[in-house]
């Protein structure tokens, strides 16, 4: 790679509210593209108002990381003027469209794609979608938590016979801003070759569903839907979260070796001579019995003590570190995960990638509202 | 465009085994590359045994990542094996994705400086378990590892209960999806300036970047965030609810749509109740809250709810499961289950459509070494 970012000189606006457009903007911004952000006068993207906590009135924490690195321009959507000036701007600027608003608004607009690809064949237009642009859900809203539930997520999150639980971040949303990003480079590339731009078409429900991706290919060939396992992993034992005398520690002994050695390691050599605990098929038909006898054990000491144990004969093993220990890790620290702005008033995270061996700096933080409308779009 | 397959042209070496870099690589294939995945003579990709189910001896799991790919053979301790695997490389590929254990490539005389030193047009990405540097870099990883040590699980599952894991492979599968943003955006630059790129991605980076938000927030109050089952952090109510014949979801998430949802269930003195005027009283008296709510659900089905809090505009989803996701008249009409013409069962597809028209599954997952005449068998190997 040369010292220039990998998506220099592509320009995009985003035309998005909340997680989902502007995460996956966030991304393109990172890698080097000029991202404009597309705001209505006043508030703004809801984003700005979610919170606390927040670093000033202008940058909550949601909005900050989702929104580093962007331009912000307010465009009145109920003044015609303006919104010609923005249609302008983007057929004669823009190579890529991201949208997420609500079902119809672009087109009552004059933004939708079929309007702005008649003006700029080239034009990349990504349509972030709530349950996608066909179907009898296409005109409902979506949020990620619903999506969690309806997706069948929360079907095999959480445990058996307790109440289901969300995975306790955004993964709907992140996921499908993951997967605009892969749509608009791949026509990117397509465009390259082509010339011509595409329309891409991503939603929360098809992420929610690719979640469920190999789940799906075991239902079709069982007929059996998967279930909540807890911490464990379906058919492997034991692989999952015992308790210590500290805290929660996630220990891997997934083959006949690897148990051999936990059991020496935890001191109970006899248990591999257990036909209960003979193959993995009969330890997980015995997992309770299994755990039983593990727990008994590995309560009596903290985490550190076991780990120490585990590491050194091999077996695979972590902590369930809470954020506050995640961020401090001297891993997380050697990685250079955690960046700050130029001006040191934003700590945020990188992207978790890298180009030659550097990860993409994020100098600017995010935008005041309107910081740049009359640099993009003139006076 | 016309076509659903905008990588047509491209070539992929997978070295790669279990779930990352093959889903990773899926991608690519689905989007319309030729992924031609590099197995060890005899048992392959350890994922083609994680079953059952299996088709063909293939496990469900396997051929749903490792469908619209062609499997090669190659002996790494064989000398002339490994030649002709970096020839091919060199002479046919546009982009090799890996990941196995750390400084296994370099050993083999494959890792991204030997090759690109050689072509430097190569795309190169390396998908790893803890990253590059630190003092975990020679770590093995695994997807509930990563939950655990990444700060996932202490988010998810319910307070006061044991850890859970998330039910899907986010770890694996979201490393996959950062190797594709990767390779494209490499390629990209490719386009213009002819030079190919090195791309690191790894499961702990991952991990860490699925907590964004969090990190945020954490690192602004200092408060570390905790555990809240179905629920979100401060917003009530906003959580699944058992209903006579499974779990709903409702979000109630300001004042007028608790007001609203006080008449479905026919409760309108909640509105009048001190207790849960705004939302942030709601937060601090979320049992009591509760307690009477839960209840009212239990009385009838999902879909009676679901027909009053639609009506209502109350946003609302029912908890389904794997087998009412795909029945779903939603799922169907959005076409992205594809029965796959060579048999065996239907897989899902990618969540992704170009031009309206979602790539299409033309094949399923390949036998240990299907095309290894095929591939090793072109004349440009010779020259």
């Amino acid at each position: 790679m040369t010292d220039k970012l990998p998506l220099a000189g592509i320009r995009v606006v985003e035309l998005g509210t909340s997680v989902a457009a502007p995460y996956g903007t966030w991304i393109l911004a990172t890698m080097g593209a000029e991202v404009v952000k597309v705001e209505r006068p006043g508030t703004g993207d809801d984003c700005r108002q979610w919170g606390p906590p927040s670093v000033s009135d202008d940058f909550r924490s949601f909005f900050l990381v989702l929104n580093a690195m962007k331009k912000s321009v307010v465009v009145d959507f109920t003044n015609e003027d303006e919104v010609a000036r923005l249609r302008k701007y983007i057929v004669e600027n823009a190579d890529i469209v991201v949208q997420n608003l609500r079902a119809g608004l672009v087109e009552k607009f004059g933004l939708s794609a079929d309007d702005l690809m008649a003006e700029n064949p080239r034009l990349i237009y990504c349509h972030s979608a709530a349950f996608g642009t066909e179907g009898p859900y296409k005109d409902r809203p979506g949020y990620d938590p619903l999506m969690q539930a309806c997706g069948g997520v929360m079907s095999v999150n959480g445990e058996e016979g307790r109440p289901p639980a969300r995975v306790g971040t955004s993964i709907i949303d992140m996921g499908t801003g993951m997967w605009n990003t892969i749509g608009v480079l791949t026509a990117l590339h397509q465009r390259n070759a082509t010339g011509e731009g595409c329309r891409v078409d991503a939603s929360l429900y098809e992420t929610a569903l690719g979640w469920m991706h190999y789940h799906a290919a075991g239902y079709f060939g069982t007929g059996v839907p998967a279930k909540r396992v807890g911490s464990r992993a379906p058919g492997i034992a034991p692989y999952q979260a015992f308790e210590c005398s500290d805290g929660y520690l996630v220990i891997a002994g997934a083959n006949d070796r690897l148990f051999r050695k936990m059991a020496e390691a935890l001191g109970h050599p006899e248990w591999c001579d257990d036909p209960r605990f003979a193959s993995n098929p009969t330890r997980w038909e015995n997992i309770e019995a299994l755990c039983a006898l593990m727990d008994a054990v590995l309560s009596q000491h903290p985490r550190a003590h076991w780990q120490d144990k585990l590491d050194a004969a091999g077996v695979p093993n972590a902590p369930t570190q809470s954020i506050d220990e995640a961020v401090a890790h001297p891993q997380t620290l050697a990685l250079g995960m955690l960046q700050e702005t130029d001006d040191q008033i934003f700590k945020l995270l990188g992207l978790p990638l890298r180009f030659d061996g550097n990860r993409p700096p994020q100098p600017i933080g995010p935008p005041a509202l309107g910081e740049h409308t009359k640099e993009i779009l003139g006076d | 465009m016309a076509t659903a397959q905008p990588l047509a042209g491209l070539r992929v070496i997978e070295i790669g085994a279990s779930v990352a870099a093959p889903y990773g690589a899926w991608i690519l294939a689905e989007l319309g590359a030729e992924v031609i995945k590099v197995e060890r003579p005899g048992k392959g990709d350890d994922a083609r045994h994680w079953g059952p189910p299996f088709w063909q001896d293939m496990a469900a799991m396997f051929l749903a990542i490792n469908r619209h790919k062609k499997s090669i053979t190659v002996d790494m301790r064989d000398d002339a094996e490994r030649a002709r695997l970096r020839t091919l490389i060199l002479k046919t590929a546009d982009v090799v994705i890996q990941n196995m254990r750390p400084g296994k490539v370099e050993a083999l005389g494959l890792g991204a400086e030997a090759l690109r030193a050689e072509k430097p047009s190569l795309i190169y990405c390396n998908m790893g378990a803890f990253g590059k540097q630190g003092p975990f870099r020679d770590r093995p990883g695994y997807d509930p590892l990563m939950q655990a040590f990444g700060g996932l699980m202490s988010v998810t599952g319910e307070a006061g209960r044991p850890p859970v894991r998330v039910g899907t492979s986010i770890m694996d599968m979201g490393t996959g999806m950062w190797a594709a943003i990767g390779i494209l955006s490499a390629l990209r630059e490719r386009d213009g300036t002819g030079a190919g790129t090195t791309v690191d991605a790894s499961l702990y980076e991952t991990s860490i970047g699925w907590m964004t938000t969090h990190i945020a927030k954490f690192g602004i109050d200092g408060a570390v965030p905790g555990r809240h089952g179905s629920g979100v952090a401060g917003i009530v109510p906003y959580q699944a609810y058992e209903c006579a014949d499974g779990f709903l979801v409702v979000a109630a998430g300001n004042d007028a749509l608790f007001a609203a949802l006080a008449g479905v269930l026919d409760l309108p003195h909640l509105t009048e109740d001190a207790r849960f005027k705004g939302n942030p009283d709601r937060v601090e008296n979320v049992d009591a809250l509760n307690a009477l709510i839960v209840p009212v659900f239990r009385t009838q089905p999902r879909a009676h709810w679901q027909d009053k809090l639609d009506a209502a505009g109350i946003p609302c989803g029912p908890t389904q499961s794997t087998a009412e996701v795909l029945d779903h008249p939603q799922t169907r009409a959005l076409g992205i289950v594809q029965e796959n013409p060579v048999g065996g069962p239907a897989l899902s597809g990618l969540p992704l459509s170009f031009g309206g028209v979602r790539p299409e599954l033309t094949r399923g997952g390949p036998a240990i070494g299907e095309h290894n005449d095929e591939i090793f068998g072109d004349p440009r190997l010779e020259t």
